[in-house]
């Protein structure tokens, strides 16, 4: 009797494993898409913000990250001189998991696309 | 043995993300005035006691906290999220908190192991 074993891996292929900068350059050629040569605008940025997130997203899935779960954060800020600071922290397994991140300026806003998978074992 | 069963125990809980995150913005940044000179400690208290706090709770999760300071001079800001993930089990929180001066945006995502 044959029969193909299949094995729970508890730990990601090198083919399969979340690159950051690959990630990074995905998120980066999409949101130079969407915002190239936008101005903020309060009542379009809102759901530029959630088109973009969901596009990177759909995106991501593409790129074979199979057991990943993903989270897409997207913040989009008008440039008026003030001061902004982002900062993250994040409990995982360092083995497994990463983020990626890009940020794109223009004269009149400023966007951060932070991009986090974390394996699901 | 113990069985593992998600319950009420090991459930992402908003409410109680949410008080802890309040009280980690409190106690990092109160009333104070934006500086620029500061506000980087700032950003990282509020997310690495976020993180213990969370860490405290003990449950089977793996967490990411992000934590915007911005500055109060009229301009907007929008933050949007979008996840691929198990909607039973995983869950995230945001806060928003202001004083006289700065936006504090506060964000966790708790996904289960």
């Amino acid at each position: 009797m044959e029969g193909a074993a299949t094995i729970h891996s508890i730990r990601p292929s090198q083919q399969h494993r979340f690159r950051p900068a690959v990630v990074s350059s995905c998120i980066r050629e999409l949101v130079r898409e969407q915002l190239g040569g936008e101005s903020y605008d309060s009542e379009r940025s809102a759901e530029t913000a959630q088109t973009l997130s969901k596009r990177i997203t759909d995106r991501l899935k593409e790129l074979g990250l199979d057991r990943y779960k993903l989270v897409v954060q997207v913040v989009i800020g008008e440039q008026r001189g003030e001061g902004v600071q982002m900062a993250s922290r994040c409990f995982w397994d360092a083995d497994t998991d990463s983020c990626a991140k890009d940020v794109y300026m223009n004269d009149s806003l400023f966007c951060v696309a932070a991009v986090f998978g974390i394996y699901h074992y | 043995m113990e069985d593992y069963q998600t319950g009420e125990e090991t459930a992402f809980v908003v409410d109680e993300v949410s008080t802890i995150v309040k009280e980690a913005v409190e106690g990092a940044i109160g009333e104070n005035s934006y500086q620029q000179s500061r506000v980087k400690q700032w950003t990282n208290n509020v997310v690495e006691q976020c993180l213990s706090q969370l860490n405290k709770l003990g449950k089977p999760f793996k967490y990411i906290v992000t934590c915007i300071i911005m500055q109060k001079n009229g301009a907007g800001l929008q933050t949007a999220c979008s996840c691929f993930w198990d909607n039973t089990t995983d869950g995230s929180c945001t806060v928003r908190w202001e004083n006289k001066s700065m936006y504090c945006i506060v964000s966790v995502f708790g996904l289960a192991i």
